[in-house]
């Protein structure tokens, strides 16, 4: 306790010089301002946007949300393929990062070797932390023109003129850039997000409750399966859609590869756009109404992105930081 | 020696064949020899308790016999355990099989997260796969036998982590014992519940070692000397002295097992 | 020490081996495959970015880099020294604004909030906004700072890169000073010092190297941030003016305008930007993740 009497005693000598100690109440109340501020910032946030997106809402009305005419000379708004993109490539994202964030999980915590286990799960984190722009040149320069060789132009190929997967996975532009390509890029960047979480949810459960279901002679797959992810239970799909708000608001790396198109495609393998790559595109040479339009964007995402989050922070009641 | 000491009442059956035999085992926990040359048998049918002070490797042993500490790579046992002659260490030994016929009921009751009747099913439908009303049937017969079948038959479908923590180390009895083993460990069984539920569980192995080879691993000496009929002595990883449980509560030969049955250490 | 063998032995009932449905080994076995395999496709993503930023971005790096300025569209050579510099100025300025304030409001969460029911609201809202897509970000601070004083700013880009950054270290403050042994606070009050007093000079010096680790992790996290300062700092190929006002110079958006331009000195730059700004970043978070580890 030595150690902290020498710590204390310079405070203590300064909290008795101080009548009714002023420093205190300072203490107390910048600290409370400053924790106001976290509700305060939300709350602009949302106001901000509502407030610079009402002459665009106000002009177009409900049309907004549903017209997909997207004109600057005649200054028309519609938002519909910009939220059907948006939503399209996080789904996919989800389609394809919830599986392999799983079995990341699952892998992490019931069959690496103990030796192999830190400096993967390090591996896995170091992939959120690669910035967002990153993935979009690696996307653009490097995965783009190899799908468009590998997989655009031999599946179009193959599937031209079938029904249904003839219209939904065929290129017209074989490209390389897509909705498709977007949510990919998409998936891999939410799969440290999700795999951390349930990786850290699958390691909290009691070991007892593991072996007993071992104990009754189940594979790893059955424990995994029928005993490990229903303990773990809703705060799996918090952790998912914690990756959907991540994958709905992504910007840069979608802004890449998505192709930038203001139209609505039958086909996930067309360029589209998402409300995140439109702003990103359009803002600095917006003016007027065309400003107010994107932030009316900006305000849907934000509304969508705050439902998805609110569910999932519920859900998975404070796991980790991130 | 201890007057208060209720023992077993029941006879013991010396022409009972050996179901588990265990020779020169040794246990290292990584680099440590958690257990050293352990020899012993276990008798068809009947209750073997393994007693002794904590860290003497009593639980370490009972993990050996359904190899629960495979799951655990730092952990190696050599030496043979053989389940009806066959050695159950050795590496062509399916794990998952092994652990069907020899179950194990843990410290804490562990109710996996699905419904009672899915409990008790779950081990069943990993093995067989019977028709719904024989189910039905095992299921039945199962909670019956673990004494829980009145408290839980209008409740089957609701989760099994509602019921108390007696009812839930029941449950956990019902699930094993569903599955049909040959052998049933029992990990401390009643340390984490109260006096009414040990009672209730201990009657519980009475009737269980008509069928069950049970092997129980208990710091309750009392426990020992009402339940079992064979009590192993363990200590640092050895074991001191194995007889009839009478033997060893009322005549043991070792000073220090009479030292630990009367309290004077441990 | 196995007891005497019985004379008559009854005979143990016959048991047959291999109750183990095939299909439930192959079920297994798929899974664990597809476990491992999902997670080396996910390690080998990770090194292909890694190995595409040092194959392209080495190439591009030179001396001239580091002391040039960005070159105007056509022509020659160029560098992306005043990038780097206003980029750094930008994240120091984000970590200025956000340092005292999340600091002050974790410290609120976690030693004057317990039990109130707006500190767990607070600690909710902080959670969603750790999440919330940082364009959302940039267009708040367009809105509010951009828009009424008349043109970006550096000032704005340094407020936007501090508002991502203040729930990062609001979230680890608060999660650091919980993990100070209470009695150690105590200890602090029955000498007489004040709350404020326990607190800066036990609790805070307890928690320091957590706390440095906040504030690491939001450095790591706003640094390589674009999308919000393409509405508040913009970009330009200049020096920046001292008083930050009009665009400032800096690297993420540098690399998302040079990266897809026709012109190869500037697709050249934009992979030595890359290269520079993930290894600042991906170093700055491994030192992040030894000083929690080392401090456990």
């Amino acid at each position: 306790m030595a150690a902290v009497t020498d710590q204390m005693a310079p405070g203590a000598h300064v909290a008795r010089k101080t009548p009714k100690g002023t420093f205190d109440i300072v203490f107390r109340n910048a600290s409370f301002l400053s924790a106001l501020f976290v509700l305060v910032l939300l709350a602009g946030i949302m106001l901000s946007m509502v407030i610079g997106g009402w002459p665009a809402f106000r002009e177009m009305g409900l049309g907004f949300l549903t017209s997909s005419v997207w004109d600057t000379q005649n200054d028309q708004y519609g938002a519909l393929p910009a939220i059907v993109g948006t939503l399209s490539t996080a789904l996919i994202a989800l389609v394809i990062g919830v599986p392999l964030s799983l079995g990341i999980a699952v892998y992490l915590t019931q069959l690496a070797p103990p030796w192999f286990k830190q400096p993967v799960s390090t591996a896995i984190e170091l992939l959120a932390a690669v910035p967002s722009i990153i993935y979009g040149m690696w996307g653009l320069f490097v995965f783009v023109p190899l799908w468009a060789a590998y997989v655009q132009v031999p599946l179009s190929n193959i599937i031209e003129g079938m029904p249904i997967i003839g219209t939904v996975l065929y290129s017209r532009s074989p490209s390389g850039l897509g909705i498709l390509t977007a949510g990919i890029i998409l998936a891999f960047m939410i799969i440290p997000f999700i795999a951390s979480i349930v990786r850290d949810m699958l390691d909290q459960i009691p070991s007892v409750l593991r072996e007993s279901a071992y104990g009754i002679g189940a594979t790893t797959w059955e424990v995994v399966r029928h005993v490990l992810v229903p303990q773990a239970g809703v705060s799996i799909i918090g952790a998912v859609m914690l990756g959907l708000g991540r994958a709905l608001g992504e910007t840069m790396a979608v802004t890449f590869v998505v192709g930038n198109a203001n139209r609505l495609s039958a086909s996930i393998m067309d360029p589209g756009s998402t409300i995140a790559s439109r702003i990103a595109n359009e803002f600095n040479e917006a003016l007027g109404l065309q400003l107010n339009a994107l932030i009316a964007l900006g305000c849907i995402l934000f509304f969508v992105t705050f439902v998805v989050l609110v569910i999932a922070r519920i859900l998975v009641a404070r796991v980790k930081a991130f | 020696m201890l007057s208060t000491l209720e023992l077993s009442p029941q006879t013991l059956d010396a022409d009972a064949p050996v179901r588990i035999a265990v020779k020169n085992l040794d246990f290292y926990y990584g680099e440590h020899k958690a257990l050293k040359n352990i020899n012993l048998d276990f008798r068809d049918r009947h209750v073997t308790a393994l007693i002794g002070p904590s860290g003497c490797g009593k639980s370490t042993l009972l993990r050996i016999f359904n190899r629960i500490y495979s799951l655990y790579p730092e952990q190696k046992a050599t030496g043979e355990i053989l389940l009806d002659g066959r050695n159950i260490i050795s590496n062509n030994v399916d794990v998952n099989e092994l652990r069907s016929r020899i179950g194990m009921v843990f410290q804490k009751p562990t109710p996996f997260p699905m419904s009672i009747y899915d409990n008790v099913a779950f081990g069943i439908r990993l093995y067989e796969k019977p028709p719904k009303s024989e189910l039905d049937d095992r299921v039945e017969g199962a909670l019956r036998r673990a004494a829980l079948w009145d408290e839980v038959k209008d409740k089957l479908k609701s989760s099994g982590m509602g019921l108390s923590g007696g009812q839930q180390q029941r449950l956990c009895i019902a699930r094993t014992i569903a599955q049909k083993p040959e052998v049933i460990l029992f990990d401390e069984p009643t340390s984490a519940l109260d006096p009414i539920s040990t009672g209730k569980i201990e009657d519980l192995l009475e009737q269980l070692k008509a069928d069950f080879t049970i092997v129980i691993v208990t710091h309750n000496m009392q426990q020992a000397a009402r339940i079992s009929q064979y009590t192993a002595f363990m200590y640092l990883g050895e074991v001191i002295e194995f007889d009839a449980t009478n033997t060893i509560f009322m005549n043991p030969h070792k000073k220090q097992t009479q030292d630990y049955v009367t309290g004077r250490f441990g | 020490m196995s007891l005497t063998t019985p004379s008559t032995v009854r005979p143990l009932p016959q048991v047959t081996w291999g109750r183990v449905r095939q299909s439930r080994r192959t079920a297994d076995r798929i899974m664990k495959v597809t476990a491992a395999g999902f997670t080396f496709l996910a390690i080998f993503v990770l090194f292909w970015i890694l190995g595409m930023l040092v194959v392209k971005g080495l190439g591009g790096l030179s001396a001239a880099t580091f002391t040039q300025i960005t070159p105007g569209p056509g022509s020659e050579g160029g560098g992306l020294a005043n990038a780097i510099v206003g980029s750094m100025v930008l994240t120091f300025l984000g970590i200025a604004v956000a340092t005292p304030i999340g600091v002050l409001a974790g410290t609120y969460l976690a030693e004057y909030g317990k039990g109130s029911k707006l500190a767990d609201l607070i600690r909710f809202i902080n959670d969603i906004l750790l999440s919330a897509p940082s364009i959302l970000i940039g267009l708040f601070v367009y809105v509010i700072m951009v828009e009424p004083l008349g043109g970006y700013s550096g000032w704005a880009g340094g407020v936007a890169l501090g508002i991502i950054a203040i729930p990062v270290i609001v979230r680890t403050t608060e999660d650091m000073l919980r993990l100070v042994p209470g009695p150690l606070r105590e200890a602090g009050s029955a000498l007489g010092a004040p709350p404020s007093v326990v607190i800066t000079s036990i609790t805070w010096r307890a928690a320091k190297s957590g706390m440095v680790t906040g504030i690491l992790l939001a450095l790591a996290r706003i640094a390589g941030e674009t999308a919000p300062l393409i509405f508040t700092a913009l970009n330009n190929n200049f020096w920046f003016s001292p008083n930050l006002l009009g665009g400032v110079s800096n690297l993420p958006v540098t690399i998302y305008q040079f990266a897809s331009a026709p012109y190869e000195n500037w697709q050249q730059l934009a992979w030595a930007g890359s290269l520079i700004i993930t290894v600042s970043i991906l170093v700055l978070s491994i030192i992040a993740r030894r000083i929690v580890r080392g401090g456990k």
